[in-house]
């Protein structure tokens, strides 16, 4: 763990010493070493599952994918912000840096964490940097509204956590990942109990989104610059999911009947928020609320607490994260050259940025979950544990998935085919940069294909 | 003002402050705090401002009406339980008295009225001694009374933090902001004083750093609105970046150090049974952390290239030593990962 650890904290120092010349090389070349050293962590072939253990941090097979996710996507990002920041001073460019790598660092210490506080440390932690990177880079007064929303929604929801894993830790005596699955069922108490759930499980489902406390997910993505959209969508929700995840073994038996009302509003907003996808106007807008619709569908698979329910989940929280993250990139292309994140401002652009168009094929086949992709594999088997509950939720799940075809198929035609308008006179062509960025996205989406039992989580045996 | 003059007071405030530190007399320690409050009151008018004089005169009447009842009620003790040790616990009675004049003397809800007040008529400098120093010998006093009426003081506790949070919102005088944050801080330390008082005393040494770092900040770039700091990155670029790090620090949010004392009191209200309290405790930091988040929005993060929020003052030097502020900004935003060694320090 220290391998990717001190060589991530290092980062800092490189970008305020090399000179400005260069910055953003070196800065990338450091991080992508870090990433491509971050896959050895998916051998996973430990008996008891942690491997990397020592005192404090460990990796098993759930948090491993959202690691090497979270690796991946700090070169994705300096790629991205290239362009973008060119412009301003070398100590701001250096600060951005610095706020993307000191983010890298706690999503590391957050995912590899064996104890619960330090998870919620680092979880908190992570909002910081966002927080910077969103109300200072971000490019329209409402931005800072957008801060305000994502660092108070977040809160609200995770300082009854703090409370909750503070009540767990005296119940059992340990807050240890290690040791809580063989821990004594916990004294439960009637109503207090049922508060203690919920206030466990509130701070990651506003992290998620689930529908109805998603309000701060459209804000922070549209106002946020193309990093913080892409840590956002990739890496930052996943947080959330995977929180779940760790505590969903503590919280039987209670929720066997308290998962209903959350489960419902999961699956409610797949279909709410596809629905509102196909009324956007803000291409940005639109990719945010196209990720609320995944991730209700990863909350229902979590909540299900079935073994292909989680797995499904992990699954379609890593190949959305890769999927999310390359349609905001694609965004971003856009909004770089007209300015401007309203679709019918950037239509028709087969014409003009033909190489681009197979990118935004790629990318909207991955978001509407095209077979073989492994979106489809999590949709499939989170669909599948659901229906295995509860016949009716085929309803709700295979209408969502008509309205997210429906809209990923109206993004891509309304960006890419019909008229150019006549306005667009002087695009500049698609940077290699920019296609270098999209094939770092869309590559290992296809390659995970071959092998998605990387990424299956406990059940890959 | 004549350095005698400034000595002499300076000392007397140490004296006094110090005095109630050693007593294990009732009387003794009325009279450290009355001596401390003598000796700010000077301090506190030296530039003669009509506001000056209007804020050291509520301040003067506070204070002496919390001896009086402090003396009343340490009289009353010695009435009914025969002496005046502070060793000895107090009978009921007395002792909510001086829990309410010992309160009314911190400055926490709902006897907070004469702070904002008091603060905002003051100088950057005066307002750190009252913010910090001043705090010292009431909130001593308070940890050795403890624990007699319990309702009454997680009463005060809560109160406070909620008091400190919605009345902080509509502001933007910085010391008005910083007095309703010294009121919601000290309503975290009255909260687990009376079952831990090594915690309260973790709560006040994390939360002076942190203080000092403020007062500091806004004597540098000579702020005393939320619009004026708006200019401090033309003036001090690096304390710009550093400002958001100490305000959220004192919001208590994680991975800063004002974040250990909300853990550590969180984690003892827990194991006392009491998991609501600590829920409103907890959920009232956010509407104190909604204030500070403004003021670091209006410094920091929106600097230009976007539009200006302030006319650019002069710009001058300042010759005052920025080490103090240095240490202590390290302090206030770096300490977590020390919790451990603090916690041992302070014999927990």
């Amino acid at each position: 763990m220290l391998k990717i650890l001190i060589p991530t904290l290092f980062l800092l120092p490189t970008t305020w010493l090399t000179s400005s010349k260069w910055l953003w090389p070196t800065a990338l070349t450091q991080s992508m070493l870090i990433a491509l050293g971050s896959i050895t962590w998916l051998n996973n072939t430990t008996d008891t599952g942690w491997t990397a253990l020592n005192s404090y941090i460990g990796t098993d097979p759930l948090s491993t994918p959202l690691l090497v996710l979270s690796c991946w996507l700090l070169p994705l990002m300096l790629l991205a912000s290239q362009n973008h920041l060119s412009s301003e001073p070398m100590n701001r460019q250096r600060m951005y840096i610095t706020l993307l790598a000191t983010l890298q660092l706690f999503l590391i210490l957050a995912f590899g964490a064996t104890e619960m506080i330090m998870f919620y440390v680092m979880f908190e932690a992570t909002l910081i940097p966002t927080l910077l990177v969103i109300t200072r880079w971000g490019n329209q007064t409402e931005r800072l509204n957008a801060g305000t929303y994502f660092l108070f929604y977040t809160l609200a929801g995770s300082l009854p956590l703090l409370v909750a894993l503070l009540m767990l830790q005296n119940n059992t005596g340990t807050l240890s990942l290690l040791i809580i699955p063989y821990a004594k069922p916990l004294l439960l108490m009637p109503f207090g109990s049922k508060i203690w759930w919920a206030a466990c499980m509130i701070a990651f489902l506003v992290k998620m989104p689930l529908y109805g406390m998603h309000l701060w997910l459209p804000k922070a993505h549209v106002e946020a610059p193309v990093a913080g959209s892409m840590v956002l969508a990739a890496v930052l929700l996943k947080l959330g999911g995977y929180g779940m995840m760790r505590l969903m073994i503590v919280l039987d038996p209670l929720s066997k009947e308290m998962v209903y009302p959350f489960i419902v509003l999961a699956l409610w907003g797949v279909i709410m928020t596809g629905s509102i996808c196909l009324r956007q106007t803000d291409l940005k807008s639109l990719i945010a609320y196209s990720s609320v619709s995944h991730m209700g569908l990863v909350a229902g698979g979590i909540l299900i607490q079935t073994p292909w329910g989680f797995t499904g989940a992990l699954i379609l929280m890593i190949a959305h994260g890769l999927a999310s993250s390359a349609l905001f990139c694609l965004a971003n292309t856009n909004y770089e050259r007209t300015h401007s994140r309203t679709m019918l401002l950037a239509r028709g652009l087969q014409i003009a940025l033909p190489l681009m168009t197979t990118w935004w094929f790629i990318a909207s086949l991955a978001n509407l979950a095209l077979p073989p992709l492994p979106n489809l594999m999590g949709e499939l088997m989170i669909l599948t544990s659901l229906f295995n509950w509860s016949a009716w939720t085929l309803i709700l799940t295979g209408i969502g998935t008509l309205i997210t075809a429906a809209y990923s198929l109206y993004m891509f035609l309304m960006s890419q085919r019909g008229p150019l308008p006549q306005h667009m006179l002087a695009l500049p062509p698609s940077y290699t940069r920019e296609h270098l960025l999209m094939a770092l996205h869309l590559i290992p989406l296809l390659l995970i294909i071959l092998k998605p039992t990387l990424l299956w989580g406990w059940f890959a045996c | 003002m004549n350095p005698f003059i400034l000595s002499i007071l300076l000392l007397s405030l140490g004296l006094g402050t110090t005095l109630t530190f050693a007593s294990s007399h009732w009387l003794l320690a009325w009279m450290g705090l009355e001596i401390s409050t003598l000796a700010i009151i000077p301090l506190m008018s030296q530039h003669h401002h009509p506001r000056a004089v209007e804020a050291t005169t509520k301040y003067f009447i506070t204070q002496a009406a919390a001896a009086a009842l402090i003396l009343f009620a340490s009289t009353t003790n010695a009435w009914i339980t025969g002496q005046w040790d502070i060793n000895f616990d107090l009978h009921f009675f007395p002792a909510s008295m001086l829990t309410m004049a010992l309160a009314l003397k911190m400055g926490l809800a709902p006897v907070h009225f004469w702070l904002p007040e008091v603060l905002q008529g003051l100088d950057l400098t005066t307002g750190l001694i009252l913010s910090t120093w001043q705090k010292l010998a009431p909130f001593i006093l308070m940890c050795q009374i403890m624990p007699v009426n319990s309702s009454l003081i997680t009463f005060l506790g809560v109160t406070s933090t909620l008091v400190g949070g919605w009345g902080g919102l509509n502001q933007t005088q910085l010391r008005k902001i910083l007095a309703y944050s010294s009121i919601a801080h000290l309503g975290w330390m009255i909260l687990v004083m009376q079952f831990n008082q090594q915690l309260a005393l973790l709560a006040l040494i994390i939360y002076i750093p942190m203080t000092f770092s403020t007062f500091m900040i806004f004597k540098t770039n000579s702020s005393t609105t939320v619009n004026t700091l708006a200019a401090s990155w033309a003036k001090t670029p690096a304390l710009t970046a550093i400002t958001p790090m100490i305000l959220l620090s004192l919001g208590g949010l994680p991975p800063l150090s004002g974040f250990m004392p909300k853990w550590m009191i969180l984690q003892e209200l827990t194991k006392q049974d009491i998991p609501l309290t600590a829920s409103i405790a907890a959920l009232s930091a956010l509407l104190s952390l909604y204030f500070y988040l403004r003021v670091s929005y209006a410094m920091t993060l929106t600097i230009s290239p976007n539009n200006l929020n302030a006319t650019t003052p002069w710009r001058l030097q300042t010759t005052a030593s920025t080490l103090p502020l240095a240490i202590s900004a390290t302090i206030s935003a770096m300490l977590l990962p020390l919790a451990p060694a603090t916690l041992a320090l302070l014999s927990l």
